[in-house]
């Protein structure tokens, strides 16, 4: 029981001497702050060192009638907050570190899958896109332009005309 | 004699390999301690307002327990403090594998990716820390150890400093 306890009294000496450290390090843990998942924090994903691998484009063009006719999925790659503040109709959201097993069920319902990240110069999609095709899902596509041009030609979102595909999903609710 | 010589041995060897490894780890995070609290923050087992708390308890711990191990004051506690730190990176890391949550350790600083070498790694610092306490012996006080009366009465008898 001793043991437990000097283990206990360790553990605390340890906590005050940490944040003791913290506040004498030039680059300290921001106490009182949130600190969310790279993948989670807006602006943050494009952070994650990535490839551009040889995923093939798609353009807004192209892919604004696989929306509206429901024959392709779209994935949303960016952070939770951005999916959440607007995304395309019916997209998935799926951000780079998370499982592709729980939502694999729902990816092979479509022939095409369409990945869009939140700039064009990101590489989170290709990362997300390449992740899919190594999970054996057959026609995945990078979006051109990514959000900005999808937004700016005016292709429906999340208020737009191809809500019938489905309300938008998460990872988390993957299970059929 | 020899036998319990080598046990010695064995318990200072393992306390000194655990102090080194732990103090290392502190050693590469402190400098960025926002860096570790990122990496905490990947994990996704901490809520998000507790992740900086966490990440620099997770280090003053660690320097704590080197510490400890070093000089060998608590240092069963120590390593008890040890081997669960480690059971809890054991569990933090294959629960991001298995959900395919792609991540830097943040074991020792730097990028070093999180994969299952880094499981299999940290079971490996699981056996000093076990040898340190299931057969490390607890210091006998030195007032105690000094009384032919007392140190005789109570031969191998623990004490509190464990």
């Amino acid at each position: 029981m001793a043991l437990v306890r000097h283990a206990l009294a360790l553990c605390a000496a340890g906590s005050l001497l940490g944040l003791g450290a913290n506040a004498l390090t030039p680059r300290p843990a921001p106490l009182g702050h949130e600190v969310a998942a790279a993948a989670d924090a807006p602006g943050a994903a494009c952070q994650i060192q990535g490839l551009q691998a040889a995923i093939p484009r798609i353009s807004v063009e192209e892919a604004t009638p696989l929306c509206v006719a429901c024959s392709a999925l779209f994935v949303d790659a960016r952070s939770s907050a951005e999916y959440e503040a607007g995304h395309i109709t019916g997209a998935l959201h799926l951000a780079p570190g998370e499982a592709v097993d729980p939502v694999l069920w729902r990816l092979g319902v479509y022939k095409t899958v369409v990945v869009y990240d939140r700039d064009p110069n990101c590489s989170v999609a290709d990362q997300v896109a390449k992740k899919l095709l190594e999970h054996g899902v057959q026609d995945v596509r990078v979006l051109t332009g990514a959000w900005p041009a999808w937004t700016a030609a005016r292709a429906p979102n999340a208020a737009g005309s191809c809500a019938s595909c489905g309300p938008p999903a998460t990872a988390a609710k993957g299970s059929p | 004699m020899s036998r319990s010589l080598a046990r010695a041995g064995l318990v200072l060897a393992s306390r000194l390999a655990l102090a080194a490894i732990f103090l290392y780890a502190a050693a590469t995070k402190v400098p960025d301690l926002a860096a570790f609290a990122t990496d905490v923050a990947n994990y996704r087992l901490v809520p998000a307002a507790l992740v900086p708390w966490a990440a620099a308890a997770v280090v003053g711990i660690e320097i704590v327990v080197g510490l400890a191990l070093l000089t060998g004051f608590y240092a069963r506690a120590a390593a008890l403090v040890a081997a669960g730190m480690l059971v809890v990176f054991i569990a933090g890391l294959s629960q991001a594998l298995l959900r395919g949550i792609d991540l830097r350790c943040g074991c020792f600083g730097g990028d070093e990716p999180a994969d299952w070498w880094t499981v299999v790694r940290d079971l490996f610092m699981l056996v000093p820390a076990g040898i340190v306490l299931a057969l490390g012996r607890a210091r006998r006080p030195a007032a105690e150890a000094s009384s032919p009366s007392a140190g005789g009465a109570h031969l191998g008898r623990i004490s509190t400093r464990y």
